[in-house]
């Protein structure tokens, strides 16, 4: 059940537009510079790029997930980000078979993009009007969250695949089933941050450090994944740098979760150096 | 692509099929998190869990059938029989653990008698909460949404093997497909349904006008991609 945090509007420090703007720039970027170096090199090396790429859409669909659910929307947090990665994955599958039908692969996640954006302000349209919500933020929140799964789902199988073609994001991502994790990792970075700190005391920032901790998470469940596809080194680089980046944001969400938090008692499990 | 006539009924066929997962949702007793604390009637899980659940075993199901023979009929049939199994199964385990462990009389705080048994339920209603575990009524009705979850998830599923001929990529674009009608038809019931007999299930008009919306966007796409010669990989 959703509790409303704060029900009209929710204290933000970062405003929505600068998200969206890093999430879907800071993605495409992460996405062609890890295909452009990939190209270029000749290897796969930098596909670990992407996967970092990824975290910037993640950032903007728990923002929006943290948006649009402060409202309360009836049927608990998890409904919404399955629903951001079902849009998703249509639109990426979608998108890179157009790009691959116009012979420039390239294009892909650009057309996904674009079909995403669009189909998550339909769906936030029917809503808000077929439904009767009435939450404000709704299309735009919905529109936020649909781009977001679908670049999640096309960087993190970029990730994997270390290519940015789409017979080889089927061969190595779809056919293998990768495909299942990704769907799964990135709708819990997306719809696990406000799921985790939703409540009167939310704070936007604690919010989306704690999914830039999920997306670290699901960089090491790549980087698993990438071990079968780009072999030992490959996978266990992208691994650590998951790892990484998932101990960086835990400190620094473990910082935060103190900062708000009335007082901080030891039970005796940990040892006090680590409270 | 090749626009003919068979495109048109592979549109109306995922159409039909996110139509019948629509549907399918109000029929399944859906408790959400009271129902986890057998305060409320229904199984204890959200929406979007069971509808994965059902739809998931059901296109496993159907694809299996689908991977010896092309009829409609009996890959409709093994989707519907394969979600019936997962949720029934789902809620005889359920309802165990509400009898024996949880100690929790079976009653529906949204009907007086049941419909099918015709037992007096209000007596049984503990106070301060909607009713406790499974009713002989909505087991049933949770069984008839699965099969019609079950035959709508075989249905999305068919026409886009015959379109891109990709099992894994029918299936994962058939999750997708699934999840957005499931949530949307969730979002209609605000959360909780205890099945056809729920005040609620009246609303399913507005979830048939949603999901209608949302599966023509979805298949309009759905029958745009074509197989494509995959190389590499693994």
């Amino acid at each position: 059940m959703t509790v409303g945090g704060g029900a009209t509007s929710a204290p933000a420090k970062f405003e929505p537009q600068k998200l969206r703007i890093y999430g879907i720039v800071g993605s495409l970027v992460g996405i062609y510079l890890a295909v452009v170096l990939n190209q270029a090199t000749g290897t796969t090396v930098f596909s670990f790029i992407a996967a970092i790429g990824a975290l910037f859409g993640v950032v903007m669909g728990a923002n929006a997930v943290r948006r649009v659910c402060s409202y309360g929307i009836g049927t608990g947090v998890p409904s919404i980000g399955m629903l951001a990665l079902g849009m998703g994955i249509v639109a990426a599958l979608f998108g890179l078979n157009l790009g691959a039908q116009f012979g420039m692969d390239w294009l892909g996640p650009i057309i996904a993009l674009i079909y995403s954006l669009i189909f998550g302000y339909v769906v936030g349209l029917i809503a808000n009007r077929v439904m009767g919500f009435n939450i404000p933020v709704m299309e735009e929140g919905l529109t936020d969250l649909s781009g977001a799964g679908t670049l999640a789902i096309i960087a993190w199988s970029v990730a994997i695949s270390g290519s940015l073609s789409y017979s080889s994001i089927v061969a190595d991502v779809l056919n293998t089933g990768f495909i299942a994790i990704i769907f799964i990792c990135g709708g819990l970075a997306i719809l696990h941050p406000f799921n985790a700190n939703l409540g009167p005391d939310e704070k936007q920032d604690r919010t989306l450090v704690n999914g830039v901790m999920v997306g670290g998470v699901a960089i090491v469940a790549t980087g698993v994944c990438a071990l079968l596809t780009q072999g030992m080194i490959l996978g266990l680089l992208q691994i650590v740098v998951g790892f990484v980046i998932w101990y960086y944001f835990f400190v620094w969400y473990f910082r935060l979760a103190k900062r708000d938090a009335a007082a901080v008692v030891g039970t005796g499990l940990l040892p006090p150096s680590a409270l | 692509m090749n626009v003919g006539p068979e495109t048109i009924v592979y549109i109306l066929e995922i159409v039909v099929g996110g139509l019948l997962v629509g549907i399918g949702v109000h029929f399944v007793p859906v408790g959400g998190a009271p129902a986890a604390m057998a305060q409320a009637t229904g199984i204890g899980t959200g929406t979007v869990q069971l509808a994965a659940g059902c739809g998931l075993t059901g296109l496993l199901a159907a694809g299996l059938m689908m991977s010896v023979t092309d009829n409609l009929w009996p890959i409709l049939a093994t989707g519907a029989v394969g979600a019936m199994i997962m949720i029934d199964a789902t809620m005889l385990t359920g309802s165990w653990i509400y009898a024996y462990a949880v100690g929790a009389p079976f009653a529906s705080a949204k009907v007086n008698y049941d419909p099918i048994t015709g037992f007096s339920q209000p007596p049984y209603v503990a106070p301060g909460t909607v009713g406790q575990g499974i009713p002989t009524v909505c087991f049933v009705s949770g069984t008839i949404g699965a099969l019609m979850g079950g035959v709508g998830g075989a249905m999305i599923y068919y026409p886009l093997m015959l379109i891109n001929g990709n099992p894994a990529m029918s299936a994962i674009f058939a999750i997708g497909i699934f999840f957005v009608n499931a949530v949307l038809a969730s979002w209609n019931i605000q959360g909780t349904i205890e099945g056809f007999h729920d005040p609620k299930f009246k609303k399913w008009p507005t979830a048939f006008r949603s999901c209608l919306a949302a599966s023509f966007i979805l298949a309009i796409v759905a029958v745009l991609i074509i197989p494509i010669a995959t190389s590499g990989g693994v």
